[in-house]
């Protein structure tokens, strides 16, 4: 029998949880709502006496302070009220904490099939509300049916009101696992196979499966442990093994790559090899402190004698498309477990997101699955709440505008851990598998979760199939994971870790088995979520917060011991061979039986053709625009537009101080309102060394040649770390690319060409910037395809293809964070610098949007010219001549001399006609321009000849002045007449006003 | 010397722990993080004795289950079912209990605080969800009220981090009326200028009634606050330091090392050298 437990906030408590349902009504859809209180509803499939639900009931779901409960419906009235709860087989965290207190309360335990559910009542009171008004707020903002189940009421539908919770989404499968074995008689046989059940074969990979499977000595291996033919569960490892996902295949791949305007052609073979691995390999042969790179989960660098760091970025951009909330949650989850799951472990210490969406109050006529707002409102939460309940700093993050992220939004998430450099006397860097020793599984069981991702996602549902292809990270069981699993490292417990993320098992001990060469695993051991589940979803099922760790026999006991401690579940699902053979088995029957040699083996290349038309050809110019006669009102409009307004309505959701290390918050200043150029963490307390950490994205300037997308996007990111006080040779990065589909298809994909041709120009520039900056890449990954089909308004199909991104982390070791600075202004009479020159390169930029152009000029960085003088910012603020220092990024000069006074709340004075140039500039230009390799610096007025000692031979020059007086005044060119005169706060106003409302 | 023995707990999710632990160090106590099931075991010196070895308990910071059925509910009700008796023991020795964010969180939900005339046994006060419907950080402005408490002595105002989704103090009015009558309030929200908040934000950042951010019991012993001291453990942690740091250099002076959240550890770990060892 079930019973629930509904408890809500006494009424004279503000519901803050119904009031933002009520004002989202509101502001998204303009319904007008009284007032919205929420019941939280506990049910309990399980035998209890009357007496054991009271206790349950009062001593822990009830506070008398504030609550009112019951083991009946709370009587409270609404004119619609909306029951929200959970599709069967979707992580209900809430649920299973319930099922922990009530066990420690009652001293019982759960028997097999009993369980909690948790789900939500919102009571809705409304005179002009129905049901249309009322299913749109569900639908557009209350919940999502991939995940979730609803039911909407009348007042007055007693019976329907009083039953809700006493129904439970239980996954009941009744399906007896059963191995299936496929005839491959041909390619076009294996083809269909693949077809039928979404294994997304490449055609160029069949004949080399099929040549395996059909080989006579295979054949007879295989007869000895009773296979013959492939089972479904080979196919289907072969078919994630081989995924672009797993495989990189594209950034593997053979280009074409012909200039169109000189007919010039090059094959390129192999981007990563090329463009990635090369030049990291060349430059960690330079830099002692480049430890790790480019085959463990993350990439490792030395924070100081004793200690490592460990870097890695992800993107969950298609989950998150789907169900926001669930997708960002878990990306940041997810991404935590590489660090975790890097050499021995590492403790996590900082998290950083990115957010690429269409606006937010997009009104166009394209349906997206969910709207951009709702979108963002989810991936903000998720990440928000898989951050902060991992106990992990999210200090700091970006989120980027443009239409063409309709088709599908990205979502960034980079994840920084701190280990010892050596672990009971070994590396920690170091991991390898040994035959006999056992294969564990830890932390979360396994269900139908991320099989077939987004396939699965077209099937049907019915009332008692888990809706598993969405998934919901749990940063709960995940935390105590890893504070189980940093305990166990520190004992020299474990022999090697990784994460179980894309594939599943199949991903991770098939990746481990490599090192002893072989393994045997026996599936029927691997804890299940629920029954029903077959053997080839088992091994690649994505169900989240495991890992895989090999220990050796005699340290098992010890290592369960410490599980048990930490209330995680930890099961012994095999042992490493040295047969090379991946032997799996279910119930002591061979399932799967492949040889290790098989996904090592040469695979044939794939091939596309990118066709490059430079920007000219292509019809773009420079647009034609005189110098504007208003310049203060267009200062603050630019200020105001989305993608350069203050953001700290999402920054401050996000806690950045967990640890205890923060040392650059990502928003300074007098009123600690404005960003950060960069974050600096102390991972060690009590150490002096810090880390410094930032990212930077320019897909605009993608629009003109992504090759100086790539350029502008990695100096920016070098310099945001220069501007806090860390130095070039210090700066490790990670590349993070976002691509459109490129391979070319007359009819669905016209431009793929060209697309491909962006993707050849900007591994280029990745590969030439790199080189010449000395940025070793220590970690990165790939993303393609973010390309969506949405209905337009006649019913008809439009594909949007987002503009080629990548966004690029760096971080540095700080060697002294005494020695940091932050952008503000901070005394008047300061003097202010601009390092670098300013030229004419408004191309793709902020003030051009702002009229619709894109223009030519794209901003180019000549890394001989700016080295040089980053360098020589760095020695100025290590002697601590330096008061403040801020790149100037997106939105120029006249943005950003905006930022730092308004950081400072003080005035600035400056003569635009002492900014250096090349060729005369009109006061537009100057302010707007995007020319990278530029900071502002101000320093003390005795400070002046030091620093411009330090940075002599460099182009800089003193261009005003700080003032007491909160005005920035900045003279122009033009026979010296003001063009900008305006108070400090009426910017700041401007600068908030966008997203101001938001909490 | 000997030194006063510090127990910050770990576990389920909780996750200020090292930096908690380290606060308590540089303040001068031996300071161990605990797992709770060990606390709870006592596995490690045996029985019921465990918690009895130290003089100062933290409930630290953190999500501890989660955090999904109210903050710090679970926490609360995973002490009172296993630990009840040992924490009471202990307050009754004159030992020191903190409980920070989500550990001030389970300390009403245990009933420990406001610990109305000596009695730990009913809840009479709640954290619960922020005004603004969302988790913030950000850092506050405190001003300290007289009362016993033994951590505050000697600090009137101080600077400290919060970063909290159920922070907003709720209580009856009569309840409220008589934290204030008894003096078990122990820290406010205020304005930079050191005026109360009253109840603007964001000085006031959750919404809490009188703007309450800390109470203590009737001995002063038992203290909860919201904003986190031990986020407070080093100069460079506070907002504004590069600009503190770029006056005190035009005037030649050194940086300070020491963040002021330290003093409420020291505090404590004063008064219990004092009293008990």
């Amino acid at each position: 029998m079930v019973a629930k437990i509904e408890i809500a906030l006494k009424p004279e408590l503000f519901d803050a949880e119904g009031a933002s349902l009520k004002a989202q009504a509101q502001d998204y859809f303009g319904i007008a709502v009284d007032s919205v209180r929420l019941i939280n509803i506990i049910s309990l499939d399980a035998e209890f006496t009357a007496t054991q639900l009271e206790e349950i009931r009062t001593r822990i779901f009830t506070n008398p302070v504030i609550h009112i409960s019951g083991l009946d419906a709370l009587p409270i009235e609404f004119d619609w009220a909306v029951w929200v709860g959970f599709r069967p087989g979707v992580r209900d965290t809430a649920a299973s904490t319930a099922r922990e207190a009530i066990e420690d309360l009652l001293k019982i335990t759960f028997k097999e099939g009993e369980a909690c559910y948790t789900s939500k009542l919102f009571c809705i009171r409304g005179k002009g509300l129905d049901e249309g008004k009322v299913n749109l707020i569900v639908r557009e903002s209350l919940a999502n049916d991939l995940i979730q189940q609803w039911k909407i009421f009348e007042k007055g539908e007693h019976d329907a009101r009083k039953n809700i919770g006493l129904t439970v989404p239980k996954v009941n499968l009744s399906h007896t696992p059963t191995v299936k074995a496929f005839s491959i008689d041909s390619d076009e046989e294996l083809m269909r196979i693949s077809d039928a059940r979404n294994l997304a074969l490449n055609p160029r990979d069949v004949p080399t499966i099929r040549e395996y499977f059909l080989r006579e000595e295979v054949r007879n291996e295989r007869r000895e442990v009773g296979l013959d033919l492939p089972t479904d569960i080979e196919l289907e490892y072969i078919a994630q093994a081989r995924s672009d996902h797993c495989n990189h295949n594209t950034f593997k791949g053979l280009f074409r790559y012909k200039d169109l305007s000189t007919g010039k052609e090059t094959v390129v073979d192999n981007l990563f090899k090329t463009c990635i691995e090369e030049p990291t390999l060349d430059i960690q042969k330079k830099k002692p402190w480049v430890v790790s790179v480019l085959w463990d989960n993350a990439g490792v660098g030395r924070f100081d004698d004793l200690h490592y760091y460990t870097i890695t970025g992800e993107t969950h951009n298609s989950p998150s498309n789907m169900e926001a909330y669930g997708g960002s949650i878990t990306g940041i989850v997810g991404v935590y477990r590489d660090p975790l799951g890097t050499g021995l472990g590492s403790k996590l210490i900082l998290g950083m997101y990115g957010y690429c969406v269409a606006p937010r109050d997009y009104q166009g006529e394209l349906k997206p699955r969910l709207h951009p707002r709702r979108l963002l409102d989810g991936v903000i939460t998720g990440v928000k709440d898989g951050g902060n309940k991992s106990g992990v700093p999210t200090p700091f993050g970006h989120l980027f505008f443009h239409e063409s992220y309709l088709g599908k939004c990205l979502v960034f998430v980079t994840a920084l851990g701190i280990m010892p450099s050596s672990i009971q006397g070994k590396p920690s860097e170091v991991k390898t598998t040994t035959p006999g020793e056992l294969i564990i599984m830890t932390g979360g069981r396994v269900g139908k979760d991320g099989i077939h991702g987004v396939t699965a996602a077209s099937e049907g549902f019915s009332e008692h199939t888990p809706a598993g292809h969405v998934q919901i990270g749990d940063p709960y069981t995940q935390k105590k994971m890893h504070d189980f699993l940093l305990e166990a490292r520190d004992e020299g417990l474990i022999a090697f870790i990784t994460d179980n993320g894309g594939g599943g098992l199949s991903s991770s001990i098939g990746e481990s088995a490599r090192f002893s060469n072989g393994c045997e695993v026996y599936l029927d051991k691997v804890p299940l979520k629920y029954a029903g589940l077959d053997q080839w979803e088992i091994w690649i099922s994505e169900s989240q917060e495991r890992m895989t760790v090999a220990v050796t026999p005699e340290h098992e006991k010890r290592f369960m011991e410490l599980s048990r401690k930490h209330d995680v579940e930890s099961t012994v699902i095999g042992k490493y061979t040295n047969t090379g053979k991946i032997h799996i088995l279910y119930n002591g029957k061979t399932c799967a039986y492949i040889n290790t040699e098989l996904l090592k083996s040469d695979f044939p290349q794939w091939e596309f053709d990118a066709e490059w038309m430079p920007p000219e050809s292509r019809g773009l110019c420079e647009p034609v625009i005189t110098e504007p006669e208003d310049h203060a009102s267009l200062l603050k409009d630019i200020l105001s537009r989305p993608n350069l307004a203050s953001k700290e309505w999402v920054i401050r959701q996000y806690d950045h101080e967990v640890q205890g290390g923060s040392v650059i918050k990502p928003l300074v200043g007098k009123e600690r309102d404005v960003t950060s150029d960069a974050v600096v963490v102390r991972p060690l307390l009590g150490s002096y060394r810090g880390l410094a950490a930032t990212q930077a994205l320019n897909p605009t300037y993608s629009q003109i040649d992504t090759y100086h997308m790539i350029g502008c996007t990695i100096d920016e990111a070098v310099r945001r770390l220069i501007a806090v006080g860390a130095k070039l040779d210090d700066i490790g990065g990670v590349d993070n690319f976002c691509w459109p589909t490129i391979q070319y298809h007359p009819v669905s994909n016209p431009d793929g060409k060209l697309k491909a041709a962006q993707l050849v120009r900007a591994n280029w520039a990745l590969k030439d910037y790199c080189r010449s900056f000395n940025i070793p890449l220590l970690s990165g990954k790939d993303s393609m395809y973010i390309d969506g089909n949405l209905k337009g308004r006649y019913g008809e199909n439009r594909k949007i293809s987002g503009l080629p991104t990548i966004q690029f982390t760096a971080t540095a070791v700080i060697d002294d964070i005494r020695k940091c600075v932050t952008m503000d202004v901070k005394i008047p009479g300061d003097v202010v610098y601009i390092l670098g020159v300013t030229r004419d390169e408004l191309g793709g930029s902020e003030y051009y949007d702002r009229f619709g152009c894109i223009g030519l000029n794209a901003p180019h960085v000549n890394t001989e010219d700016v080295i040089p003088l980053y360098r020589a910012l760095s020695a100025a603020i290590q002697e601590q001549l330096v008061a403040s220092a801020h790149g100037i990024y997106r939105g120029g000069l006249g943005v950003h001399l905006a930022l730092v006074a308004m950081a400072g709340c003080l005035g600035l004075t400056i003569d635009l006609s002492a900014v250096p140039v090349e060729e005369y500039l009109s006061n537009d230009r100057l302010l707007y321009s995007e020319t990278q390799g530029r900071f502002l610096v101000t320093i003390a007025p005795e400070n002046k000849e030091k620093f411009e000692a330090v940075l002599k031979g460099g182009r800089f020059a003193a261009i005003g002045e700080v003032t007491e007086e909160p005005r920035l005044k900045i003279n122009g060119v033009k026979g010296k007449r003001t063009p900008i005169d305006v108070d400090i706060a009426e910017l700041k106003h401007a600068w908030k006003k966008t997203f101001g409302a938001l909490r | 010397m000997k030194k006063v023995k510090a127990l910050v707990l770990t576990g389920y999710g909780l996750n200020c722990d090292y930096e908690t632990d380290y606060a308590l160090k540089i303040a001068g106590a031996e300071s161990h993080r605990i797992h709770i099931n060990e606390l709870i075991k006592g596995e490690t010196i045996g029985h019921q004795e465990f918690l009895k070895g130290y003089h100062l308990l933290v409930f630290d910071g953190g999500f501890s289950w989660g955090d999904d059925h109210g903050a710090g509910v679970l926490l609360a009700s995973r002490f009172k079912f296993n630990l009840g008796a040992q924490i009471e023991e202990f307050i009754a020795e004159g030992k020191l209990i903190v409980g920070i964010c989500n550990g001030f969180q389970a300390l009403v939900n245990l009933g420990l605080l406001p610990g109305f005339d000596g009695s730990y046994k009913s809840r009479e006060v709640a954290l619960t969800f922020n005004d603004s419907g969302n988790f913030r950080d950000d850092w506050v402005y405190l001003k300290t009220l007289h009362s016993p408490c033994v951590f505050a002595k000697g600090i009137k105002t101080i600077e400290l981090p919060i970063r909290h989704g159920e922070g907003k103090f709720f209580a009856p009015q009569e309840v409220i009326e008589k934290l204030f009558a008894d003096h078990h309030v122990v820290f406010q929200y205020a304005t930079p200028e050191g005026k109360k908040a009253r109840g603007k934000f964001p000085y006031n950042p959750n919404g809490s009634l009188r703007d309450i951010a800390g109470i203590c019991d009737t001995t002063g012993h038992v203290l909860g606050l919201m904003p986190h001291p031990e986020g407070y453990n080093h100069f460079t942690n506070h907002p504004d330091w590069t600009r503190k740091k770029e006056d005190l250099k035009r005037q030649g002076l050194p940086l300070p090392e020491e963040g002021l959240g330290i003093k409420i550890f020291r505090n404590g770990v004063r008064y219990l050298e004092k009293k008990l060892l």
